[in-house]
């Protein structure tokens, strides 16, 4: 029998999804997500977040292991879980031959919306969410942040307990993910929804969520607050880039007062250290010292992309054009928006 | 169910009203085939009165069987839009929500029993108008009452019942467009030649006319033919409610099939 959780929350105990017998899309995935809270399921493209999201809202079967919506077993109680919960899947699923209006109707009544309530709660959405002036055309004839945004509406008409996003701003550009997490935070502060986001953008899992699980292959690797999982680091992170290889480099840094760690990777040395500006200079004497010559030195501050790095061993892969500027705009973006809250 | 079986089928009918080339592409081919072989075959002793078992001419024998063939080609795009919503990742949506596979299914076989209907009529109707310039048409020389308005109605909804059934059985079975349209081909003419459409009884070897007697277009056009024709059901060896019977025999059994498929296919993937 499901652990039960309870109300608002999301709860999976070793989760497995293997398919035709061989391929292990999800492997023994356990973890809490308590009512009220954004999490982020943070990974690579075919690392196994939807997937998860698929067994978690009742459309795929498990192959092993247990799952739990807001106290509701997802195997045993489809209906009733699908009826609490809300879902943007990262592919557009609106209604092109439909217009934004008749698109949320359709929802309010798959949702069983009192129908009292049905066309103040569509009228409100359609305002909230900026498609009120485009609410009467042809859903095919909006802009791809239209679509989202309209996703997001019929995936909320409802009012679900809990939210899943899979992907949600995936083709977005930096202006439409600003406006898609605006309108995500602010329904979560209003109805005290529980978030759950799949993204492979790490700065909007650092910024949007409350707790991120960094999910490869199919296994998570890592769960904690952004915040933990930096500092989780030790520090700062120098990368040296030695002009040659010299087997003693590693030795001789390793030595350097503050430095707590050293690594190899792709002829670079990767530097942990707890205050890395004060010690570059240090570290170039050393190399000096020792007679290696260097291409260059890198400081940086812990991101998620070396969280990342630190628990799978390599680079996290986007395939996405978005650059990382890109990303930290929308990130600043939606909170200044926000006003500082989440 | 009935609330979200009605929001579904409100959304097919929108969805066919706003694609007109998908009508027009149901119309086409009975239009066609009342322009060309209609015409062509419709000529010496059949172009003459009381030939063709009943009917004053082969082109009415003929038109009438159009009327009965539509409800093939229009109930065709019901089941190739289940492919349509699953690429463009609306059925997701829809399976997503709490709605049964039943209301998704069903919302759909309505549509595709009250869309043919009126095209239905509107073949008709345009055999009906064309001497008007200057080609063979249909003329209907019985005074069709209440009942046997019912029983033409009757025919053409559950003959589009058991098609659509039949289609969205293929729609919700095969994943990709080219897969539906090659398989629908192939159905589609050997229904319509093994039919009763095309040609008269005394033209049909026996070994057709075996199998024609049993085809579900046949037992629809035949009620039709009875009602449009005065005398008709004279040439026929049972009452037009037989037939209806044999059809609803097959419409049921369709129905039941493509709800299993439609089940199978919208549930919890494994």
């Amino acid at each position: 029998m499901a652990h039960a959780g309870s109300a608002g929350s999301i709860e999976a105990r070793a989760l497995s999804k293997t398919f035709n017998g061989t391929v292990h899309a999800v492997r023994e995935v356990s973890f809490h997500v308590p009512s009220g809270e954004i999490y982020g399921f943070l990974g690579p493209n075919g690392a196994g977040k939807t997937t998860t999201v698929s067994m978690l809202t009742a459309g795929l079967e498990p192959t092993a292991g247990e799952a739990s919506v807001d106290g509701l077993d997802v195997r045993r109680q489809r209906e009733a879980v699908r009826r609490r919960i809300g879902i943007v899947f990262q592919e557009s699923t609106a209604d092109g031959d439909l217009t934004g209006r008749e698109n949320l109707e359709l929802a309010a009544a798959l949702y069983s919306v009192p129908l009292a309530e049905v066309r103040a709660r569509v009228d409100s959405l359609l305002e909230r969410l900026q498609i009120g002036e485009a609410a009467d055309r042809l859903a095919k004839t909006y802009s791809g942040g239209m679509r989202r945004r309209l996703e997001l509406a019929a995936g909320i008409v409802h009012s679900p307990k809990i939210l899943f996003l899979d992907e949600p701003t995936l083709g977005l550009d930096p202006q439409g993910r600003a406006g898609f997490w605006r309108y995500v935070l602010e329904l979560r502060r209003e109805h005290e929804m529980t978030v759950f986001v799949t993204t492979h953008y790490l700065e909007e899992a650092d910024g949007m969520c409350d707790r991120i699980a960094i999910i490869d292959h199919g296994t998570i690797v890592a769960t904690g607050t952004p915040g933990e999982l930096k500092d989780r680091l030790g520090g700062d992170i120098v990368t040296v880039r030695p002009t040659a290889g010299s087997p003693t480099l590693s030795a001789v840094l390793a030595a350097v007062p503050g430095v707590a760690s050293v690594a190899e990777q792709d002829g670079s040395l990767r530097l942990k250290c707890s205050n890395g500006e004060a010690l570059v200079p240090e570290i170039v004497v050393a190399c000096q010292r020792a007679g290696v010559g260097l291409q260059g030195v890198s400081l940086k501050r812990p991101s998620l992309d070396e969280v990342f790095l630190e628990f799978t061993g390599r680079e996290f892969r986007e395939d996405e054009g978005l650059s990382p500027t890109d990303r930290a705009v929308i990130v600043n973006r939606v909170r200044q928006q926000m006003g500082g809250r989440r | 169910m009935i609330r979200e079986l009605m929001a579904l089928t409100k959304r097919e009918l929108l969805r066919l009203a706003r694609n007109p080339q998908a009508l027009g592409t149901s119309l086409l081919l009975p239009i066609l085939y009342l322009l060309l072989f209609g015409q062509g075959f419709n000529f010496g002793k059949y172009a003459s009165a009381g030939v063709v078992l009943g009917a004053p001419t082969y082109f009415s024998y003929f038109a009438a069987g159009m009327a009965g063939f539509v409800a093939v080609t229009a109930t065709l795009f019901i089941g190739a839009n289940v492919i349509f919503d699953r690429l463009f990742g609306i059925l997701k949506r829809i399976s997503s929500t709490p709605a049964s596979s039943l209301s998704i299914f069903g919302s759909r076989l309505l549509a595709g029993m009250i869309q043919p209907v009126g095209l239905a009529f509107l073949v008709l109707g345009l055999a009906i108008g064309l001497p008007h310039i200057g080609l063979s048409g249909l003329v209907v020389t019985a005074s069709i009452g209440v009942l046997g308005a019912v029983e033409v109605l009757l025919a053409i909804v559950v003959l589009s019942a058991m098609f659509a059934s039949l289609f969205l059985a293929i729609g919700f079975s095969v994943e990709q467009p080219q897969t539906y349209f090659a398989v629908v081909n192939a159905i589609n003419l050997p229904v319509l030649l093994t039919s009763a459409a095309l040609y008269p009884w005394g033209f049909m070897p026996a070994w057709l006319q075996s199998i024609a007697s049993y085809n579900p277009v046949t037992l629809a056009i035949e009620v039709v033919r009875i009602n449009l024709f005065a005398g008709a059901a004279s040439y026929y060896p049972y009452s037009s409610w037989v037939y209806l019977l044999g059809l609803l025999g097959w419409a049921a059994a369709m129905i039941l099939i493509a709800a299993l498929l439609a089940r199978r296919a919208l549930g919890p993937r494994h």
